[in-house]
């Protein structure tokens, strides 16, 4: 997380990172597992419009199978639509 | 002949949008659906005397109506308000009024492990997959499944049909209509097929060439048929 609490980065299932852009500054601690709701800049970061953070109080969130899901479903929007 | 549901299916929000309605039935893709689970998370919840109002968000469409109707006799424990920002699974009818659709819950559950989650949305393209495989091939000659794949939500990827997955029946529809003397090529799959991957087209030509339906020509790029059409 940046010191002006208006950027953090992220990492993947597959280890990528991507830079998380907030129009307001983060106004609590963050750690561990985030959804993040956005759009691409075309600096290839994303504008935060919402994040949430994934409960792993009861099971760690297994981020690589999650990646690994994605695959799949975008490999048959048929049984999957967007939008 | 339709195939009808008595199974609770898992979908998307939008693929419940888009549900066509007959009579008092509705069908995605076909398959018929009256119980549904979804998941996603909350996004605005409003109390009611006789009922709990949630906007469902999944984010494959715009949130969605979820309504659990509150026990009035009952003294408060079953019908606690489930917060915004909370991810739930949400088990229940799909209901449409004045064309907009709703769901009318007879269970909300927040998740307690997210991995649920990542199983939500492979069960339903697995679901999906399977009940529009039935569908299609109950109106045709009965084939030979093996009784692991008849039955139940299990196992992984596409059931057999003809002998041939979905995807093999694909590359050697395509392989059978090329018109071209050399054949079909890889590449020319991969541009036709672009929801299949290039391995996924290639062990399907692998395998489509092993049991003799198709055979390799200027090189292994290339591929005929071995019906003659």
């Amino acid at each position: 997380i940046h010191p002006t609490g208006k950027l953090f980065v992220l990492s993947d299932g597959e280890g990528k990172h991507t830079t998380v852009e907030l129009s307001e500054p983060l106004g609590e601690e963050i750690s561990g597992v985030l959804e993040v709701v956005g759009r691409v800049t075309n600096q290839a970061t994303i504008m935060c419009t919402s994040y949430v953070q994934f409960r792993e109080d009861k099971s760690p969130f297994d981020l690589q199978l999650y990646n690994e899901a994605l695959k799949i479903i975008h490999e048959f929007p048929e049984y999957f639509p967007f939008g | 002949q339709r195939i009808r549901s008595q199974n609770i299916v898992p979908c998307t929000v939008s693929q419940l949008l888009t549900a066509e309605q007959v009579d008092e039935t509705f069908r995605i893709r076909d398959v018929e659906i009256s119980q549904v689970t979804i998941m996603g998370i909350i996004r605005h919840a409003e109390k009611a005397p006789t009922n709990i109002l949630y906007k469902v968000d999944d984010m494959t469409a715009a949130p969605m109506d979820v309504r659990q109707w509150v026990d009035t006799d009952e003294a408060g424990g079953e019908n606690v308000v489930v917060p915004p920002g909370t991810y739930v699974k949400v088990a229940g009818h799909l209901r449409s009024f004045q064309n907009k659709k709703s769901l009318v819950a007879f269970k909300i559950m927040p998740l307690e492990n997210m991995n649920e989650f990542t199983t939500h949305i492979l069960e339903i393209v697995n679901a999906h997959m399977i009940l529009r495989k039935n569908l299609m091939s109950a109106s045709r000659v009965p084939q030979s499944f093996s009784s692991a794949d008849v039955g139940g939500y299990g196992g992984g990827g596409s059931l057999p049909v003809n002998g041939l997955t979905a995807h093999q029946s694909q590359v050697l529809n395509l392989i059978k209509n090329c018109p071209v003397p050399e054949g079909m090529s890889l590449q020319e799959l991969k541009v036709q097929l672009h929801n299949m991957s290039m391995s996924t087209i290639k062990q399907a030509v692998e395998f489509l060439s092993s049991e003799g339906h198709i055979y390799s020509t200027v090189d292994d790029d290339h591929y005929k048929s071995t019906d003659a059409e």
